[in-house]
């Protein structure tokens, strides 16, 4: 379909590449014209053009470097607050994805069976016609809940929602519960927030890190932010059973067992609390149900956590009272992906308590600026259609505390497969690879064998695309425009720097004409995206063409002067340590101890992690990304290897109670016995994917799904498996 | 032909304290300078995963070219198309090389990589992105290292800086400046926790075996069989000095530099 190009040189290729991949008539480089009268580009086209990074979702801004209508070099742009100036690894490769040879350029409409990988090339009107027919059909035969809409996090995310209320399913699949939903639902129980912002200042002194590998899972920012305290000598305590690259730098790594975290943190609460060591007057004035935790973490003293973790008592006494003393200039991390075992949701919980209780509010931790658009216009709609349909992931009826948008996508999966509450019929996913990121694959795949009709949108064949009836294909983010997004007292840009490639088209405009096809015009009344994006800026009194250059517009300040804000948005008012909501609905009020399994003998806890030089599933075909990043092997310990023969570089099978996979061995003495660690993300299906195709093992192949009740988060680690030489 | 040499105008220093192995140097320098797929301009060296579990650490630390002040390189080339520049940048012009890899064997650093999947080879390796300062920007891999742990700036703050680091924070590296007098003076500067040799650092004399390359390419005929006699000659003597520095090294490090070393890290 389309020619592999070379794998070297591909930012040399100019003029003749383009002219090669581009299909259909001849558009005229509009790209370019707008970013010259905007006086980026110059009389030959080169210059520099401000816009965001989705190489992750921290979405640091960028500054694209333009030659010739290619763009040739991408650095982080310093007035963003995510960047700073600096880029991670993924973002300094983000036009290898843009110019990947594996992009689909062109609709497409399978031809073969289901996973064999065959398409034929068609017109956009083709292609959204069939979609929006099967959409239509679907709906008239079965109701609009048997079509299932997944997308998530992404910039037109506002967009996508709107399809699909508009179309009027309440089946929503968000990865979240893949990822922190735990974090953000104890949260939101505790401070009444999603997730406070953290504060890195002068004045920090103590960090506790429980799994959050901020030196692989990297947040450029924060990141960098994390690096510099630890030069300035801030004393920086890591939790994690493998010896990361976050553990080399920290000052203490603590091995802990898998799932017992939470252990940990309920002994540094005991000792906090039996010691004394709270802010008395802060606990006093804002927080509530303090009487409650102390009677329920009474028993559990470092004495108790010591056996169920392998850290010695004392080390969690002293560490308990370093924090205690550092207070407030001290900050228990929540993590990014705590969601390790069902228990996590208490862990989390205690995290959060744990700050609340050395009174760290508006020292080290704060209310987040977040993302709130509020200040921006919106095109005018009708009101959506009331949904009366069950959901199917199981939110609110049997996860009650687990919010709507985030929901509960193991769940969802596992109904399309039962049928029940009813049988869902059709699937629209947008830049999404649930094949990839729910656990259990096979499961997955025989929810996508249920399905009459699935179509993707994304800029390659990921795996959920190469199982798809229709492909429909994206440009990607240096191609397009995006809503935009407030951060702080800014609001940036997502402008494009080349011209789509092939007939790629952005996701505003796909959403729109579905939309327009199903008979739901009125809930897209934008022309195109950049009415889209005047439409968004008309409250603020500034054009779009003012805002190019610099890529961002600085919001009205606040005529108030901006106190720091002691109150949540709780029931109470005030932090929850004990929560009448979660009491209520039948789970603890106060965190306890919920034990988590452990590996029957000859097993080991499945351990995963994120590497720098991937982004979950989606960037492993990134040849830039693979130049560099090391070849994904399962790590087990070296004792344990020795007494089983086995040698570092040896083939193995995994085995899980639901898959099995072949990887290389690393042996090392930076991981747990009792572990095994697989770089997650590979080991992909698709074939359209060239480069990663054949690389490393799925993590997803071997998952077990394990659900936490409380917030409807997939326990990652909770699976075991057994390894053979093969 | 006369060789003073001036002081870099620019410098590198490079912290492996901070370095966190994320490679996002390496694939900005990929990308700013074109660099193939099969090579690189950047590497990571490192100590590996060492102690005994739990007690354990691992250091690692960007490197590429140490852009010397007297450059081997430059003296073996045999068609110049290595240069020094004024500002101290070994530059390395393709359009000249004749892929004789004689640069390559010069190199006490082991700079010089080599395109081997080329059916016309070329030597790739470090140019300061010249193009980029130009520009008024940083190279690319100091530009965009997202914990500061390569800083790039006048060679004089550079030098500073380390000296600083190093005597502000008793304990936290050893007490050496790898690029402050190894082949007689480099703009790239590192500075440790760990002794480089540990992190696979070549033992560099504290000379350029330059000179004694130049009494080659310079003051022999450039006839090729005397180019290579001559050359190996200047292998010989690279090879002999790199002996005596390795030697000399181990007894400077044998001494205790400074107290609480061993707590610098995780234990």
């Amino acid at each position: 379909m389309i020619e592999a190009l070379s794998r070297r040189n591909f930012l040399k290729m100019g003029a003749v590449t383009t002219g090669a991949l581009v299909v259909g008539e001849f558009v005229p480089p509009v790209v370019a014209q707008i970013a010259t009268e905007a006086g980026m580009l110059n009389a030959s086209g080169d210059g520099y053009i401000p816009t965001m990074c989705e190489m992750c979702v921290w979405r640091c801004g960028l500054i694209a470097k333009v030659k010739d209508g290619r763009v040739v070099k991408l650095d982080g742009n310093p007035d963003h607050p995510h960047s700073k100036g600096h880029l991670c690894v993924r973002g300094q490769s983000g036009l290898m994805n843009t110019y990947d040879p594996d992009r689909v350029l062109k609709p497409l409409i399978r031809v073969g069976k289901r996973g064999e990988g065959k398409f034929r090339e068609a017109s956009w009107d083709e292609a959204l016609d069939l979609t929006a027919s099967h959409m239509q059909r679907i709906k008239d035969t079965y109701g609009p809940e048997a079509m299932v809409f997944s997308s998530t996090h992404n910039l037109s995310q506002v967009q996508f929602e709107n399809l699909l209320y508009a179309f009027g399913s309440p089946n929503y699949g968000t990865q979240r519960s893949l990822c922190f939903n735990a974090m953000i639902v104890a949260n939101q129980m505790t401070y009444g927030m999603e997730e406070p912002e953290r504060i890195y200042d002068d004045q920090l002194q103590y960090v506790i890190l429980t799994g959050r590998n901020l030196f692989e899972a990297i947040s450029t920012s924060e990141t960098g932010e994390l690096s510099e305290a630890i030069s300035r000598g801030v004393k920086v305590v890591y939790l994690d059973p493998r010896f990361t690259k976050t553990a080399a730098k920290a000052s203490e790594w603590l091995p802990i067992k898998p799932g017992t975290d939470l252990a940990f943190h309920l002994a540094l609460l005991n000792v906090i609390i039996k010691e004394k060591l709270y802010n008395e007057s802060f606990v006093e004035a804002y927080t509530i149900g303090f009487d409650d935790l102390a009677q329920e973490v009474q028993d559990f003293t470092p004495e108790w956590a010591a056996p169920l973790t392998e850290i010695p008592a004392e080390t969690i006494r002293r560490i308990a009272q370093e924090f205690a003393a550092a207070a407030p200039y001290a900050l228990a991390h929540n993590g990014w992906r705590t969601s390790n075992f069902i228990n996590s949701f208490q862990t989390q919980r205690a995290i959060t308590i744990l700050n609340a209780l050395v009174g760290n509010w508006n020292v080290t931790m704060k209310a987040s600026a977040g993302e709130s658009s509020g200040a921006l216009g919106t095109p005018p709609q009708p009101p959506y259609p009331r949904s009366s349909a069950m959901r199917l992931d199981g939110v609110p009826y049997k996860y009650p505390v687990v919010p709507l948008k985030l929901g509960v996508f193991q769940e969802l999966r596992d109904n399309i497969v039962s049928g029940e509450p009813y049988q869902a019929h059709g699937w629209f996913i947008s830049r999404q690879n649930p094949i990839m990121s729910l656990p259990d694959r096979t499961k997955t795949l025989k929810a996508f064998e249920k399905m009459d009709f699935i179509a993707t949108v994304d800029i390659f064949l990921n795996d959920t695309a190469w199982f798809s009836d229709i492909v429909l294909p994206e440009a990607s983010y240096l191609e397009r425009y995006d809503p935009l997004l407030p951060v702080g007292s800014r609001v940036f840009l997502r402008q494009p720097v080349i011209e789509p490639q092939g007939e790629a088209k952005s996701a505003l405009w796909i959403y729109k004409q579905l939309g327009e096809r199903l008979g739901l015009g009125d809930f897209f009344q934008y022309t195109d995206e950049e009415d889209y994006i005047r439409q968004q800026l008309a409250p603020l009194g500034v054009t779009l063409d003012e805002i190019r250059m610099n890529g961002y517009v600085e919001l009205p300040a606040s005529e108030e002067e901006e106190e720091p804000s002691f109150t949540w948005n709780t029931p109470s008012g005030k932090i929850e340590l004990f929560s009448d909501t979660l009491d209520r609905v039948g789970f603890p009020g106060v965190p306890t101890w919920q034990a988590p399994p452990q590996p029957p003998q000859g097993q080991f806890y499945l351990l995963t992690g994120k590497v720098a030089q991937a982004t979950q599933f989606a960037t492993q075909n990134n040849q830039l990304l693979k130049k560099y990043a090391d070849e994904p092997r399962l790590w087990l310990n070296n004792s344990v290897a020795e007494d089983r023969g086995m040698e570092d570089g040896d083939w193995v099978e995994v085995t899980s109670q639901v898959g099995k996979v072949h990887i290389r061995l690393k042996v090392t003495q930076g991981i747990r016995p009792d572990c095994v660690y697989l770089t997650p993300g590979y080991g992909h299906l698709s074939k359209g994917l060239t480069a990663a195709y054949g690389v490393g093992a799925s993590d997803s192949a071997l998952h077990v799904t394990y659900t936490d009740p409380a917030s409807g988060s997939q326990a990652l680690t909770q699976t075991f498996v057994t390894i053979r030489k093969v | 032909m006369s060789h003073t040499f001036n002081t870099p105008r620019y410098g590198f220093l490079i912290d492996a304290s901070k370095c966190i192995d994320c490679r996002t140097c390496m694939v900005s320098c990929s990308v700013e300078n074109n660099v193939s797929m099969e090579t690189t301009r950047i590497w990571i060296k490192e100590t590996g995963v060492t102690g005994t579990f739990p007690d354990l650490s691992r250091y690692t630390v960007p490197y590429h070219c140490m852009h010397c002040v007297d450059p081997s390189c430059v003296s073996a080339c045999t068609v110049g198309a290595l240069q020094r520049t004024e500002d101290g940048i070994v530059k390395y012009d393709n359009d000249i090389c004749i892929g004789c890899r004689y640069c390559m064997y010069a190199c006490p650093f082991e700079v010089p990589n080599y395109e081997w999947d080329q059916q016309l080879p070329l030597v790739v390796k470090c140019d300061m992105c010249f193009s980029r300062l130009e520009e008024g920007q940083q190279p690319a891999c100091a530009q965009t290292c997202p914990t500061g742990a390569i800083q790039f700036g006048k060679y004089e703050d550079m030098l500073a800086l380390a000296h600083r680091m190093i005597e502000e924070n008793p304990g936290k590296y050893v007490d050496h400046i790898y690029g402050e007098e190894e082949n007689g003076g480099t703009a790239t500067l590192y500075i440790s926790p760990v002794p480089f040799e540990e992190l696979g650092f070549p033992i560099a004399g504290t000379t350029s075996p330059a000179y004694s390359n130049r009494l080659v390419t310079e003051g022999t005929p450039l006839v090729a069989g005397a180019m290579l006699v001559g050359l190996s000659g200047a292998y010989l003597t690279i090879k002999n000095e790199k002996e005596e520095a390795e030697e000399e090294r181990r007894l400077a490090e044998q001494t205790p530099v400074a107290a609480g070393e061993e707590d610098s890290h995780a234990s």
